[in-house]
């Protein structure tokens, strides 16, 4: 892999990463709260998390390239609070990431959430534990797959982005150009070589880390069905 | 004395819980009703894990919640703990670290981790996983983990319905001994009064979500007599006279054991168990196991013989067609209800005051613990 290549690689790994721990930290809460709301708004707010699942990154976007803008107040408060423009930066694609990759997260979470119900929350409250405490030696050891289901697929999904980023965050080496970007500079050049070890190493890399969250996800899976 | 005053409201789906009752918990006191009767609930509001009731719950002078000063101490700050009826272990852990669950919360732990584990049982299963254990020993691993909390208080909601009669057996056995060791105060809710008949001291009986009785627990069992009576299609209990009669003789020789009614005596097949002399023993007869004859039988193969004066006799005022009375019957102090017909009744010219003799058969007596 060339060194521009491996610059996109460490700037992928870096957003996904950065990505993936503050869609666990934003979206383990707001799982949580859509998993225990009887609110009708309830659908509202899950209908605005699946967006991205069906919206077409470009619309996504162009919509933050504006928000991003000096012009516009989420800029405006960005430039003035850290002295840099907020578009065309990493955190411009680590936000966007967020919010692309957001219902890859917050989905499997909240299906696990509500799937575990509030029998054993109930049990531990009875036994002394309180709400923060309930989560850590219960809520999280029962439900340890799915969070590492949605932490795999959000990851795997920001490696993956291209329209968004390609949106906001533009090209610029070591700040915001990404593999999926990379790959389709290669294409454009009609370096189709190193596009091919890109392609197969994004292929790869995908491939390993899906089989790892079914591997992982396999001995429930058997014992559900046996049982 | 450990008072736990009610005064609850909440609005439920099928009918509003009610419940304005001052109740004296020494021993284990009772919760009996029907299924939907609202007696799960009310012990889900003390514990506080009901949170859309209304009123004021105060438990040995410590107030509990108080909407009226919105006031609300949290389930895991009441010190009051509740076995579940599908036991609620935690499945990642095993039988002992879910115990230990319970011990590291416990503030001014006084209890032996060890000795709860033998006075449940459990010594030989402390490693096992919690998904390997049938329904009984999962009740004795919740029972032993509620203990480790070291409640002041402990709600038992129909820990028995899912188990079979050996397992319901022993873990009665067990709740009894427990409370005994322990000086623990318990609140158990059965649909079962044979249940609550063994091991309580007293019952508070509800239905669509009131207090219709409370008190003694032989005397609420009597009362539900009645209600039954008046309301057959309640289907509330067995008419039965619920006694706890000292024993005077574990076996007589014959294979029978001796119950002593004052100056008369009681028959009944000897049971499994040790037994001491003076020993208080439950036991219930049904009210339609029972007969009366105007003179003492001399040659029957009933052992049961007891003398007694009419005190009562009751018609269901609901169900006229069912020409049958409950006719109640002192002997030596102690109320018997016996279930007869009216042809009967008017065959013996049965009335108030007469007195008759009442018998049954040893098998009759029954014991819902041996």
């Amino acid at each position: 892999m060339a060194s521009p290549d491996l610059l996109a690689l460490a700037v992928t790994l870096k957003m996904a990463a950065l990505t993936t721990v503050i869609l666990l930290l934003i979206g383990t809460p707001l799982a949580w709260f859509l998993a225990k709301m009887t609110s009708r708004f309830k659908v509202i707010i899950e209908a605005i998390v699946a967006l991205p699942l069906v919206l077409p990154p470009t619309v996504l976007g162009f919509y933050l390239l504006i928000a991003f803008s000096p012009q516009h107040l989420p800029g405006k408060i960005w430039q003035q609070a850290t002295g840099q423009q907020l578009a065309f930066s990493f955190s411009a694609i680590v936000i966007g990431s967020v919010l692309y990759s957001l219902p890859f997260v917050v989905q499997p979470l909240q299906k696990a959430f509500e799937q575990l119900g509030d029998s054993l929350l109930e049990a531990g409250s009875m036994l002394g534990a309180g709400p923060i405490d309930r989560f850590f030696t219960i809520v999280l050891p029962l439900t340890k797959t799915s969070f590492i289901t949605a932490a795999s697929l959000g990851f795997a999904h920001t490696v993956g982005e291209f329209g968004v980023i390609l949106m906001i965050g533009g090209n610029i080496p070591g700040e915001t150009r990404v593999l999926s970007i990379a790959l389709f500079d290669h294409v454009e050049a009609f370096d189709y070589a190193k596009a091919h070890v890109l392609a197969i190493s994004l292929l790869v890399g995908s491939m390993i880390l899906l089989g790892c969250v079914y591997l992982l996800n396999l001995p429930r899976r058997i014992t559900r069905k046996t049982s | 004395m450990t008072i736990l005053s009610l005064n609850i409201n909440l609005r439920y789906k099928t009918f509003d819980l009610k419940i304005n009752q001052a109740l004296d918990l020494t021993g284990i006191t009772g919760v009996f009703g029907r299924s939907g009767s609202g007696k799960s609930t009310l012990l889900r509001a003390i514990a506080g894990l009901e949170k859309k009731i209304t009123g004021s719950i105060v438990f040995h002078e410590k107030i509990l919640i108080d909407t009226t000063q919105n006031l609300c101490v949290k389930p895991e700050k009441r010190n009051i703990s509740l076995v579940f009826q599908d036991s609620r272990l935690f499945g990642h852990l095993t039988v002992r670290d879910n115990l230990k669950y319970a011990a590291k919360r416990c503030v001014n732990s006084q209890l032996n981790f060890a000795d709860i584990l033998t006075l449940t049982e459990l010594d030989d299963l402390a490693d096992a996983s919690v998904n390997d254990l049938s329904s009984g020993q999962k009740q004795r691993v919740a029972l032993a983990r509620a203990l480790l909390t070291e409640p002041k208080l402990l709600l038992l909601d129909e820990p028995l319905s899912a188990l079979d009669q050996v397992s319901k057996t022993k873990l009665l056995n067990l709740i009894v001994k427990i409370q005994q060791q322990l000086k623990l105060p318990i609140l158990y809710v059965s649909h079962s009064v044979d249940e609550l008949q063994q091991v309580c001291d007293s019952m508070l009986i509800l239905s669509q979500g009131k207090v219709i009785n409370y008190g003694n627990i032989h005397h609420t069992i009597h009362q539900l007599n009645f209600i039954s009576n008046s309301l057959p299609s309640e289907h509330l209990i067995h008419q039965q006279t619920s006694l706890s009669l000292p024993i005077t003789n574990t076996d007589n020789g014959q294979g029978l054991m001796v119950l002593a009614l004052v100056e008369q005596e009681i028959l009944l097949p000897r049971l499994p168990g040790e037994f001491t002399h003076n020993q208080q023993l439950r036991c219930f007869i049904l009210a339609s196991d029972i007969s009366i004859c105007l003179s003492e039988p001399q040659n029957s193969t009933i052992v049961n013989h007891l003398s007694g004066t009419i005190n009562a006799i009751e018609s269901s005022s609901i169900d006229e067609s069912t020409h049958s009375v409950l006719v109640t019957v002192v002997c030596s102090g102690q109320e018997f209800f016996v279930h007869i017909s009216t042809y009967s009744q008017l065959k013996l010219a049965l009335c108030i005051n007469k007195p008759v003799y009442l018998q049954f058969k040893a098998g009759a007596v029954r014991t819902y613990l041996y």
